[in-house]
């Protein structure tokens, strides 16, 4: 694979923003979404902007996730077809979730760009909006230390996810359209930043659609992609290292019933995590919703069940319902544990549970758009394993019992 | 609440009154708070006893009404219809099965008593929040499309067309007839000639009550028995387009042929004088056998189960018509030597064995070889390897005639998308049930016959096409209305996010997506109120009419007090 | 001065074992109160019916992991309860109970209300920081003072109504300096003393409004003042208000935590608020640059106008936002100006309808003069 190297000797930042400027100027696309800096503040915030005299107030990689950026896209497109073209430069968690979205049809990316930026992961929120000096300063030692600082975000310090989605491991079944094309990216440009010594950053078309806007600015790709493909492998191995300790630690602290209700005892029933989630798009929670109010004697019937009765209810309920809602397409972004008042690792648990549970169906949230959801798709041979065998077989459930 | 609720236990003769305390139960049950009236009676189902619950309706003047007795199976309709005869609405109404899940399998009586009360609370309150659902009636399209204007196709459509009901025959090729067209000639014992196929398309073409589109393919079907919306691409083209309405829909788009060059042991396309079926009727039809220097063969073989073992089943024609072939050859050429080689023969129907028996008689050699043949080049000649227990052996021969297996035709999994019926793992099209419904799809007016559902010869394409002719007259009456299911699925608009995924798992097409207001939205006429949608949609936007959360859940808090 | 029970405990031992009584001895049902759920002193509120769980509860924990108005809503929505039950909750969780009854978002019928003269809670940060521990001694120590605890949430330390309007029970804590050896519960209405009767302690007397009280009151109206001020340094108008809100991530938890917000979708969740593609390039033709998702301060607004009228100053939006602005602050300055221009003190009366569905014919005509 090759792309095109341009020079970020004056700054990461302003490398992308000037290319930005570039594109927008030789009208490659009609607006932009991209994270920006209220004026006046230390906040972050999404801008949809035309004018490019406030591109000024833009930054591609802010110290912090502030909504997610797939999120902010759907709010965009939820409902038809931008009849205008806009670039979205997010983060590859961003992206991912875009995607999903995309298959839930909570997006439309016609006429839509994707742009990705290889990212070092984002600091808690919390401890940026207590000292957002520290953390700015912090983050950009990310850069240099790339995802090894232990005051990122935990779920950014285990993340192999944040370069190009075709480096992950292949699947193995891709999608017909897919081997076509070979738009294995779920993005249409990917902004590479590794490998350059902080001097360079390297554009890689990954579509149709990027190639075009490549040839657009007269920026062929036809740069060598080599050190940074070996930076970013490099440090890909040594995520997923981390990744599977952090896995097996956290399936231990939370196995089993007991251990696994104590992560909750603080929990105060806010639904926070759920609203900020990307992948959450239903207009009412379930629950949230009235199927789940109950006269009164109902309550006292459940509270005398075991002597007492929490309340507000259902806190299990919700978090586990809501993962098997969501978990198959969780893209461990992150956003629910910065939105969590009470600090529980709720972006932890979600992601070591996802990493299992699409594991067994051989599914990557966001690889590409053409890959359908496995909530929807039917097939006669599955998870025989975990059957019950009817009379007169032999049990293997055993097994099954274990790993719950 | 104001809740008139009346409460009756029915005897059932011996049944549920020796098993059960029935007294008892009426005591209890009297004194909830919404029960007007508790009573038993001997036999519910009785005349007398339907005749006893239309007055106690009136005389109570119930609002909903709740019968113990036995299976809903047996006689929810029974009682439903007693309600409507009475004035109240039919699904304000709860049967309690105490008899097949109370009497018949408790044998402690007390035991019994209070399952049953139990389960009559838990039925009371589940009764309590049902809503009066209204049947809706809509009239029928009694018109008919035939897809494929084979021999089935054009059986079918004879069959049906008259005054009132009008035939729409699309046939893919540029002409009737299908593959029974290509053929030289019938089994005798079907009939000399094949006058047979000519005459049925003359009929067909000059029946006033039958529309034929040639060259002509189905590209959309959407709608539900009686009010199908179907769009028919015309002529060849991708753009002359006609909607056509009909009220059932019969697939008789027939078969393909397995390519025997998939299997290369058979030389074909490599060897000279190697044919298909299809090309060797094609020179009976000239009447003239000949090998490709010109000269007519001295011996022919002819290789049936071509495919079979790759396709995994018989196609149950081949080997008749390869017998077929083989007389025709002894006939036709004096001193040819003819050899079949077989792994089984099938010999299906009545006058079958005496063919056989008869060819035989001619001199024809039938040779059955353990595993498949081998053919191979031998000079300007060809060799047929085969193996009997184990001894391998061979004869050389001038002309080899393959026949292939029966495959389903071009487009099937295509159509199958289209009208959502199933294929099985043959490919073929799925019947309902080989015994009780061989020509019925699980969509409702939507039947398939002849080869379209696997390999079948001819006499059995017209019984197949003559029975769905059958169940066509029976449900599709002109004039007749039809009653779609009312315990269906609905959307709740403002709750919906248009995600689709009620869509990808709903069998029966019955949702769909609303576009502009980027909505999915249940179609009442199709849905069968399986829940499948209401299962999956993870906001609870989709609720069931009659399983209602609210219903279900007092009921069951009930029955677990 | 009116008759209470006092008991010769801590109090809080002393409430607990009133509340054993009334689940023992008396027709009460279940108990709703704060009950411990890990060493590090979270707690939640619990519906306890049974008396070994009753052993787990702190009802004076100063925590508010939910208002229990809220809690009590849940409880009664759908109808009233059959079965007596009792409910300890602080003033201002009573008051927002009181304000959804009015709103038929719950009934008072067969409870029991318990609650106390408050000395306000800490923010959830402090229990998300391990620090609840450390926080409980110098907590009693500012309530035997009644002076006010620098560590308390921003609207507790400016709270004026920490004295119950409508409990049958009042547990006397603010001002209290016995609190270690005795627990004194005013019993505040004929109810409240019918469930004393025979509660193990003595029935004395008691005021309800007290030197200490006044005391608290004062410094917390002081408190109030020091507090708006600063938050009036920053500027008012628009301006400010968009720098105030301008880390926010539209979460609507503020909203989610408000007991006072019980619609069943918010208008700001439905789709009458998600805009067409085509709104948004239009806006941006106009505006140049627009901020995604759009209608943060739209959001604030409309649900300040929602529900100002009934605001209880309780805190919990302020708590529950993860980039700490200062909501509550906001919302209470407006909802406290707000309610005195109709004179109007959310749950001081269930029978005061909200001002929203009360016409009158002469009002604000010196808005219209002008």
């Amino acid at each position: 694979m090759k792309g095109k190297a341009l020079s970020a000797k004056e700054g990461i930042n302003k490398a992308i923003i000037d290319f930005l400027k570039k594109s927008l100027e030789k009208k490659c696309f009609d607006a932009l979404l991209i994270p920006a800096k209220v004026p006046e503040t230390e906040s972050y915030a999404w801008l949809l902007l035309q004018d490019e005299s406030l591109l000024e107030l833009a930054n591609p990689l802010p110290p912090v996730m502030t909504v997610q950026g797939g999120k902010a896209l759907s709010t965009v497109t939820k409902h038809g077809e931008m009849h205008q073209s806009v670039a979205a430069v997010m983060r590859p968690c961003e992206v991912r979730a875009a995607v999903e979205l995309f298959k839930l049809k909570q997006n439309n990316l016609e006429n839509i760009t994707l742009i990705s930026i290889d990212c070092p992961g984002t600091m808690p929120l919390s401890d940026y909006t207590d000292n957002p000096e520290k953390m700015t300063k912090a983050f950009e030692n990310a850069f240099d230390k790339w995802g090894e600082g232990d005051n990122l975000r935990p779920i950014c310090q285990i993340c192999h996810k944040f370069s190009l989605t075709s480096l992950f491991p292949p699947s193995p079944q891709e999608s017909p359209s897919d081997q076509n094309e070979k738009d294995f990216s779920a993005s249409d440009l990917h902004i590479g930043l590794l490998g350059g010594n902080k001097e360079k950053i390297f554009l890689m078309p990954c579509s149709t659609r990027g190639t075009e806007l490549l040839e657009k600015l007269e920026l062929p790709p036809q740069d060598s992609l080599e050190k940074w493909e070996s930076k970013v492998k490099e440090i890909i191995d040594k995520k997923i290292k981390k990744r599977n300790t952090f896995n097996k630690e956290w399936l231990t602290k939370i196995g089993g019933n007991e251990k696994f209700i104590a992560v909750f005892d603080e929990c105060i029933n806010c639904h926070n995590c759920m609203r900020v989630c990307p992948i959450c798009y239903c207009q009412q929670c379930y629950f949230d919703s009235p199927a789940l109010n109950l006269p009164p004697e109902a309550y006292l019937q459940r509270a005398e069940k075991r002597g007492a009765l929490r309340f507000p209810l259902d806190t299990l309920l919700f978090h586990l319902g809501r993962m098997s809602h969501m978990v198959l397409s969780c893209v461990s972004c992150g956003a629910c544990e910065d939105a969590c008042p009470m600090s529980i690792p709720v972006a932890q648990i979600f992601s070591v549970i996802g990493d299992q549970t699409q594991k067994d169906f051989n599914y990557v949230p966001g690889r590409n758009r053409g890959e359908p959801l496995p909530l929807q798709v039917f097939r006669e041979d599955e998870f025989s394993e975990v059957e019950i065998p009817s009379e007169g077989e032999e049990t293997s459930t055993g097994e099954a019992e274990k790993n719950v | 609440m104001n809740d008139n609720i009346g409460v009756y236990v029915c005897e059932c003769g011996p049944n549920i009154k020796d098993r059960i305390e029935i007294d008892k139960v009426i005591e209890e049950i009297s004194s909830l708070e919404n029960v007007k009236t508790a009573k038993k009676f001997s036999l519910l189902c009785s005349n007398d006893g339907k005749k006893f619950l239309a007055e106690e309706i009136k005389k109570e003047e119930l609002t909903h009404l709740v019968v113990a007795a036995c299976s809903p199976r047996e006689h929810e309709q029974t009682f439903m219809n007693v309600c409507t005869e009475a004035g109240l609405n039919p699904y304000l109404f709860q049967l309690i099965n105490i008899r097949e899940q109370c009497a018949w399998m408790i044998s402690d009586k007390d035991e019994a008593t209070s399952k049953a009360i139990k389960y009559i609370r838990a039925g009371i309150n589940r009764v309590a929040l049902h809503k009066a659902l209204e049947k809706k009636e809509i009239e029928i399209n009694p018109d008919v499309l035939v897809i494929g204007g084979g021999i089935s196709g054009l059986e079918t459509s004879l069959s049906l067309a008259g005054k009132d009901r009008k035939v729409y025959l699309v046939e893919k090729a540029e002409s009737l007839g299908g593959m029974a067209r290509k053929l030289s000639q019938l089994l005798p014992q079907q009939g000399s000639g094949l006058s047979l196929i000519k005459e049925k398309i003359t009929q067909a073409e000059n029946n006033k009550n039958i529309k034929i589109f040639t060259s002509s393919e189905v590209n959309d079907a959407r709608g539900f028995l009686g009010n199908f919306e179907v769009t028919v691409k015309l002529n060849g083209t991708d753009s002359e387009e006609r909607e056509i309405r009909v009220g059932a829909i019969a697939v008789a788009t027939g078969f393909g042929l397995f390519d025997p060059k998939k299997s290369t042991q058979y030389g074909y396309g490599e060897i000279d004088n190697v044919l298909t079926a299809m090309e060797f009727e094609e020179m009976m039809n000239f009447g003239k056998v000949r090998l490709k220097n010109g000269q007519p063969p001295k011996s022919v073989a002819l290789i049936h189960c071509v495919g079979r073992k790759e396709r995994g089943y018989c196609s149950k024609v081949c080997c008749l018509y390869s017998i077929r072939f083989a007389r025709y050859l002894k006939d036709k050429l004096s001193d040819v030597s003819v050899t079949d080689f077989y792994i089984d023969l099938c010999l299906p129907d009545k006058a079958d064995q005496e063919y056989f028996e008869e060819a035989k008689n001619k001199g024809i050699r039938f040779v059955r070889s353990d595993e498949e043949v081998k053919v191979k080049k031998s000079g300007d000649k060809i060799a047929v390897e085969y193996q009997i227990e184990g001894k391998q052996d061979h004869i050389t021969t001038d002309m080899v005639v393959l026949a292939p297996a029966m495959i389903p035709s071009e487009g099937t999994s295509k159509l199958a998308d289209m009208l959502n019926i199933p294929l099985d793992a043959t490919g073929f099209f799925k019947e309902v049930h080989e015994i009780l419904d061989p020509v019925s799809t699980p969509i409702e007016g939507v039947y398939a016959v002849g080869c379209a559902l696997g390999p079948n010869n001819i006499p059995e394409s017209i019984i197949q096409s003559q029975a769905a002719a059958g169940k066509i007259f029976s449900s599709l009456i002109p004039g007749k209305k039809i009653e779609p299911e009312v315990k269906v699925s609905e959307i709740r608009e403002d709750f919906c996010t248009g995600c689709q995924t009620c869509l990808s798992v709903c069998f029966y097409g019955a949702i769909s997506f609303d576009p502009f207001k980027g909505i999915s939205i249940v179609n009442e006429a199709i849905c069968r109120g399986c829940g499948s949608c209401v299962g999956i949609c993870p906001s609870g936007a989709i609720r069931s009419k009659h399983f209602t959360y609210p219903q279900l859940y007092r009921e069951v808090l009930e029955a677990l007090r | 001065m009116s008759k209470a029970l006092k008991i010769k405990k801590g109090v809080d031992k002393g409430l607990n074992d009133l509340l054993e009584f009334l689940l023992k001895s008396k027709d009460i049902k279940g108990i709703f109160a704060l009950k411990k759920m890990n060493e590090n002193g979270a707690v939640s509120y619990s519906l306890m019916t049974s008396v070994d769980e009753l052993k787990k509860a702190t009802p004076l924990h100063p925590l508010m992991p939910v208002n229990a108005g809220k809690v009590l809503s849940i409880f009664s929505l759908k109808e009233a309860t059959k079965e007596p039950v009792a409910a300890v909750l602080r003033p201002c969780e009573l008051r927002a109970f009181i304000e959804l009854v009015k709103r038929n978002q719950g009934s008072l019928d067969n409870l029991l209300l318990i609650s106390l003269t408050c000395g306000g809670v800490y923010p959830l940060q402090s229990l998300a920081d391990g620090n609840m521990k450390k926080h409980l001694p110098p907590y009693w120590e500012s309530l035997k003072k009644a002076e006010i605890n620098p560590d308390l949430r921003v609207t507790c330390q400016s709270c004026e109504h920490f004295i119950p309007y409508l409990a049958d029970m009042t547990v006397a804590t603010v001002g209290k300096k016995d609190l270690d050896k005795e627990c004194t519960i005013l019993l505040n209405t004929t109810k409240g003393e019918d469930y004393a009767k025979d509660a193990p302690g003595n029935i004395g007397s008691e005021e309800m409004e007290t030197a200490e009280t006044e005391k608290l009151k004062k410094r917390r109206e002081e408190q109030n003042k020091k507090i708006v001020e600063d938050f009036e340094k920053e500027g008012l108008g628009f301006k400010a208000l968009v720098k105030t809100f301008s880390a926010c991530l539209a979460c609507h938890g503020c909203s989610y935590a408000c007991p006072i917000c019980y619609c069943t979708l918010c208008d700001f969740d439905s789709k009458t608020l998600e805009y067409s593609p085509q709104s948004f390039v239009s806006e941006l033709e106009q505006k140049g640059g627009l901020k995604i998702p759009p209608g943060n301060i739209f959001f604030h607004l409309g649900r300040m106008s929602h529900m100002a009228v009934s605001c209880v100053n309780c805190g919990m939006c302020s708590d529950v936002c993860p980039v700490n602005i200062p909501v509550a602050t906001v919302f209470s300055r407006v909802s406290l100006s707000l309610q005195d221009e109709f004179n109007y003190l959310p749950g001081k009366d269930v029978e005061e309808s909200v001002p929203y569905g009360v016409y009158k014919e002469e009002e604000f005509v010196e808005i219209g003069e002008q």
